[in-house]
C-alpha cells in the first residue's frame, strides 16, 4: 500500500534563497525502508521535514498522502526534542496533544516503551538516560501515536556502535510489523541489513543510489616516516589518576597515565558518556575540578586561557563559535588577538581550496564547511597542542579528507594532536590509540611499523 | 492476577491524587501569598503588628527549610536607609516613624513571596501558573524552564570556546568597559543564534508530535509504579 | 511595528527562551554585581531583540510576561507575585510606545526611546509600590527620579547594543524579515 508520494516537488526557504529540493519524485509504501544520503547541507533534513508535513513554507509539485497516514519524525539531536522531565511524561506528550483520555495513556505509553526495548520506570528522569536510550525514547514518543511511517534523521552520527546495534533490532522489528521507514544517513552501510531502497540527494535532485565523493580529493601531504621512530618532546603528561566530577563517583581510572608528544596524532576512543569530552576540557583548563589531577600541559598545570595560541580546543558543534560577518574575518579573529600575521588566514583558505568562501557569512556555509572553517581557524595559530572533540561527527567523506590533510600538516610541524571519538578511527596518520572502556583509560597496542610521527 | 490488578489500579489512583493534592496546595499557597502581600498595603497601621507576627511564622518556616533571607534583609536595609534619609531631610525627625512604617509595609509585602519560593517546588509553581495560560504559552514556559540547564551549558561552553580563541572576555579583561562589546559579539550574539535555531528545531519537534492540533489537550499523570 | 498576527510556535519559543535567559542572567548578575538598576540593561536588550527579530506587536509584552512567570517559578529576586510586575510593566510600556514610533525613524533612536520608556515604567512600578505603602508623594517622586537615572543609564546601554546585533543577524540570513 502506498503511504506517501512526491511528484515533481521543489522547495526553498525563501524566494531570495537557493532552491533546496528540485523536482523530487519519491514513493513510499508499507514495510519499506528507504535511505537518503548526500553531502551535508544537500537538503536531506528538509526532505524529511517535508515528508513529515512540518514545514510551514509552500512548495511546488504534488505531495500525495494516504488519508490515514500518521508520520513520526525523530530529529538528529535528542536534546532539543526532550520536552518533559520523566520517561512516561515524554512519551505521553503526543497523546496529550491528541486529547487521548488520561486513563487510556498508561497502556499506550508502556507498549511504546516495550517496542523500543526500554524497560524503565515511568518516572525515570530523562536526564539519567544514555544518548542511545534517549534516541530510543524519542522513537517511543513517536510510536505511541502508532505511525505508519517513521522518519529518522542521521541516527548513526550521534550513537556509538552498541547503541546502533540496539537501534537496528528495534527498526527491524518495526519494518517486519509493516511500518515504513525513511532514514537520512551519511553512513548507509551501518543500516545495510534493513535498507531496501537507496537514494542520493545532490544539488537538490533525488536519484537512486548511494552518495559517493566525486570531487578530486584534496592535496595529500606525503607521509614522512622516521626511520628511527624519533619522537618529539612531551607536551602533555599525566601521571596515574582517577577522574570524577566533584561530589560524584569516579568516572574512569588511568592507572598508567599517558603522554602526548610533539608531532603525534593520538585518538581517544570511548562510548558516549565515558568522559572523553570532560578529559579534553580538563587538559585545556576549561573544566576545573576540586581534586588536583597530575596533568602538565606545556609544562604547566592546566588553567583556562594561560596557553594563548599554543593550545587549541575544538569542541563539539564548533559552528557555535562563529560570529563574524565573513569567513576571513572569523579566521583572522584569533590571529589578531594573539598578535599573529593575519595573512595566515587567507593562506589557509587557499591551501584548503576554500578561497571562494572568504567573503561569505559563516552562517551561510554548509555544516561540513563550518566545521572545517572552525578547525582551520585553530590551525592558523599553529598550536603546539590541539585537542579535538569528535571533529568528524556528521561530516561526509569529502570533508573528512580535508580534515585529515590539515591534521597531517599540523602534525608534521610538531603539533601534538589528541582526537576524541566515539568510534574507532583507522587512518595511517594515527600514531596511537587510547581507549576508554569499562572505566579504564588505557593505551591500545599498535604495531610498531604502523606508528606515524610527523 | 485479578486481585493484583485491582490493587495496582487502587495504588495508581492513590498516587494520581497525591500529585493533584500537591498542585492544589501550591495553588492555595499562591492565593495565600497574594492576599497576604495585598494586606501589607491595605491594612491599617494598628493591624500591621499582627501581620508581622504572621510573617514572622513564615520566616521561621522558611529558615527551617534552609531558605536564605539575606536578600530580603538587604532590601529592607537599603530601603530603610534611603527612605528615612529622605524623610529626615524633607520632614524632620517627627516623621521618621511614618517612614519606618512605609518600609515595614514593603517588607511585609515581600516576605510571603520569599516564603513561597522556598516551600513550593518551582515545577509546581510553573504548573499552576501555566494552567492560566493558553496551551501554546504553557508549553513555552515548560519548555523554557526545562531547557534552562541546557542553555546555561551552551553559554558556558561558548564563553570557554571564545576565551580559548583569545577573546578579551576573561573576568580581568572585562574590568575594561571597552571589552564589554566583545562579550556581546563573541558570546551573546552566538547564544542568540543558538536560541533562534533551537526555537525552530523545537517547534518542528513539537509539531511532529501533534502539538497545537487540539485546543484542549489532556494531561498525563505519572503513576509511581512499584512493580517495575 | 506593523504586524498584528499571533506569534507562531517558533517565534513564541524564541520569546520564551529569551525571557528565560533574561531571568537567569538577571539572577546571576545580581549575585555578582549587586548594582541596582542593572536589570534594566538585560531587560532593555532582550525585549528589544524580540522587537527587532520578530517584528510583531506584543512580542515584548509576551517576553516580559514569560520572564515574570519564570522569575516567580525560579524564585529570582525576592520572589512572589510582585516580580511579575517588575518584568511585565516595562515590556507593556515598550510595546505601547513602539506603536507610536514611525518605522522610518532610525533603529538606534527607536531602541533608545523604547529602552527609556521601559525604564520609566520600571521605576513607575517601584513608585506605585511606595505609594501603596503610604509614602509621601515627594519622597516617592525623588525615589522614582533616582530609579530613572540609574535604570536609564543601563537601559540606554542595553538599547544601543541591539541594532548592531540585529544587523548581524539579518546579514547572516538568520532573520527572514524585510524591515525592522
Amino acid at each position: 500500500m502506498t503511504l506517501l508520494a512526491l511528484k515533481g516537488v521543489s522547495f526553498n526557504y525563501g524566494s531570495q534563497l537557493p532552491t533546496v529540493l528540485q523536482e523530487v519524485n519519491l514513493s513510499i509504501g508499507s514495510g519499506q525502508c528507504h535511505c537518503v544520503s548526500g553531502t551535508t547541507g544537500s537538503g536531506k533534513s528538509s526532505l524529511l521535514n517535508l515528508l513529515a508535513g512540518v514545514l510551514n513554507r509552500p512548495h511546488e509539485g504534488e505531495i500525495w498522502r494516504n488519508p490515514k497516514l500518521v508520520t513520526g519524525l525523530v530529529m538528529q539531536d535528542p536534546q532539543i526534542q526532550l520536552i518533559r522531565q520523566t520517561v512516561g511524561a515524554e512519551v505521553a506528550f503526543a497523546l496529550e496533544n491528541l486529547s487521548i483520555p488520561t486513563e487510556q495513556m498508561l497502556a499506550k505509553v508502556q507498549l511504546a516503551l516495550r517496542r523500543v526495548g526500554l524497560y524503565l520506570r515511568l518516572d525515570t528522569p530523562v536526564s539519567t538516560l544514555s544518548l542511545g536510550q534517549k534516541y530510543r525514547l524519542m522513537i517511543a514518543a513517536q510510536l505511541v501515536c502508532e505511525p505508519h511511517l517513521l522518519l529518522l534523521d542521521e541516527p548513526w552520527a550521534q550513537l556509538d556502535d552498541h547503541s546502533v546495534s540496539e537501534l537496528l533490532i528495534v527498526l527491524r522489528n518495526l519494518i517486519q510489523g509493516g511500518m515504513a521507514l525513511v532514514l537520512v544517513e551519511h553512513n548507509a552501510s551501518a543500516f545495510a541489513d534493513i535498507i531496501q531502497h537507496y537514494w542520493q540527494l545532490e544539488a537538490g535532485k533525488l536519484s537512486a543510489g548511494t552518495y559517493t565523493v566525486k570531487d578530486t580529493p584534496p592535496v595529500e601531504t606525503p607521509v614522512r616516516r622516521s626511520q628511527f621512530n624519533h619522537l618529539g618532546r612531551v607536551l602533555v603528561s599525566a601521571g596515574a589518576f582517577d577522574f570524577g566530577f566533584d561530589g560524584s563517583p569516579v568516572l574512569f581510572a588511568c592507572p598508567q597515565g599517558f603522554q602526548l608528544r610533539a608531532g603525534e596524532i593520538v585518538t581517544l576512543v570511548g562510548d558516549n558518556g565515558t568522559g572523553k569530552t570532560s578529559l579534553l576540557k580538563t587538559i585545556a583548563g576549561v573544566l576545573s575540578l576540586r581534586q588536583r589531577l597530575p596533568f602538565k600541559v606545556l609544562g604547566r598545570r592546566p588553567k583556562l586561557g594561560i596557553y594563548g595560541a599554543e593550545l587549541g580546543l575544538l569542541m563539539q558543534r564548533p559552528s557555535r563559535q562563529l560570529f563574524e560577518t565573513s569567513v576571513l574575518a572569523e579566521m583572522q579573529f584569533s590571529l589578531k588577538r594573539f598578535g599573529l600575521p593575519k595573512e595566515r588566514a587567507a593562506q589557509m583558505l587557499d591551501e584548503l581550496q576554500l578561497a571562494d568562501l572568504a567573503e561569505l557569512s559563516p552562517h551561510k556555509l554548509s555544516y561540513g564547511q563550518q566545521h572545517l572553517i572552525a578547525l582551520a581557524s585553530l590551525a592558523c595559530l599553529c598550536p603546539k597542542v590541539l585537542l579535538l572533540d569528535d571533529p568528524l561527527a556528521g561530516m561526509d567523506q569529502y570533508y573528512h579528507g580535508k580534515v585529515w590533510h590539515l591534521l597531517q600538516r599540523l602534525s608534521s610541524q610538531g603539533t601534538a594532536i589528541l582526537l576524541a571519538s566515539h568510534r574507532h578511527i583507522e587512518h595511517r596518520v594515527v600514531s596511537r590509540q587510547l581507549s576508554l572502556r569499562n572505566g579504564l583509560l588505557v593505551e591500545d597496542p599498535m604495531e610498531m611499523e604502523a606508528r606515524y610521527v610527523g | 492476577m485479578w486481585v493484583s490488578c485491582r490493587r495496582s489500579h487502587r495504588r495508581t489512583r492513590g498516587h494520581w491524587s497525591r500529585e493533584r493534592r500537591e498542585t492544589a496546595i501550591c495553588s492555595l499557597s499562591l492565593l495565600f501569598v497574594c492576599v497576604l502581600s495585598a494586606c501589607a498595603f491595605v491594612l491599617p497601621a494598628y493591624l500591621l503588628l499582627s501581620l508581622a507576627g504572621l510573617n514572622g511564622l513564615l520566616v521561621i518556616h522558611g529558615l527551617l527549610r534552609r531558605g536564605c533571607i539575606f536578600g530580603v534583609l538587604k532590601l529592607g536595609l537599603v530601603q530603610l536607609s534611603i527612605t528615612l534619609s529622605l524623610y529626615l531631610i524633607l520632614y524632620g525627625v517627627a516623621h521618621l516613624a511614618q517612614g519606618a512604617i512605609v518600609v515595614a509595609r514593603i517588607i511585609l509585602a515581600t516576605i510571603p513571596g520569599w516564603w513561597l519560593c522556598i516551600t513550593v517546588p518551582p515545577e509546581r509553581i510553573g504548573e499552576v501558573l501555566s494552567a492560566f495560560l493558553p496551551t501554546k504559552w504553557a508549553f513555552v514556559v515548560a519548555a523554557s524552564l526545562s531547557l534552562l540547564p541546557y542553555m546555561a551549558d551552551e553559554i558556558r561552553e561558548i564563553y570557554h570556546i571564545q576565551c580559548l580563541r583569545g577573546a578579551r572576555i576573561t573576568p580581568r579583561a572585562l574590568r575594561n568597559p571597552r571589552n564589554w562589546a566583545e562579550l556581546v559579539y563573541c558570546v551573546l550574539f552566538p547564544v542568540l543564534i543558538q536560541l533562534l535555531k533551537l526555537s525552530r528545531q523545537m517547534a518542528i519537534a513539537a509539531q511532529s508530535r501533534h502539538f497545537g492540533l487540539n485546543q484542549r489537550p489532556t494531561h498525563w499523570h505519572s503513576p509511581r509504579d512499584n512493580n517495575d | 511595528m506593523t504586524k498584528k498576527l499571533p506569534l507562531s510556535l517558533q517565534d513564541s519559543l524564541f520569546v520564551g527562551f529569551c525571557a528565560t535567559l533574561l531571568v537567569a542572567l538577571t539572577g546571576m548578575l545580581r549575585l555578582k554585581l549587586g548594582i541596582s538598576g542593572h536589570s534594566m540593561f538585560l531587560m532593555s536588550f532582550f525585549y528589544l531583540i524580540c522587537y527587532g527579530a520578530l517584528g510583531r506587536f506584543g512580542s515584548m509584552t509576551a517576553c516580559g510576561a514569560i520572564a515574570g512567570l519564570v522569575a516567580m517559578a525560579l524564585g529570582v529576586g525576592k520572589g512572589g507575585p510582585m516580580i511579575l510586575l517588575k518584568f511585565v510593566l516595562p515590556a507593556i510600556a515598550m510595546d505601547l510606545i513602539a506603536l507610536l514610533l514611525p518605522l522610518s525613524m532610525a533603529l538606534h533612536w527607536r531602541c533608545v526611546i523604547l529602552g527609556l520608556a521601559g525604564c520609566i515604567a520600571w521605576a513607575g512600578k517601584v513608585a506605585l509600590t511606595n505609594m501603596l505603602a503610604g509614602m509621601e508623594l515627594d519622597v516617592v517622586l525623588i525615589q522614582w527620579g533616582m530609579s530613572v537615572l540609574k535604570g536609564g543609564f543601563f537601559a540606554t546601554l542595553g538599547a544601543l547594543l541591539v541594532p548592531p546585533v540585529l544587523t548581524r543577524l539579518k546579514a547572516q540570513d538568520l532573520l527572514h524579515r524585510d524591515k525592522f
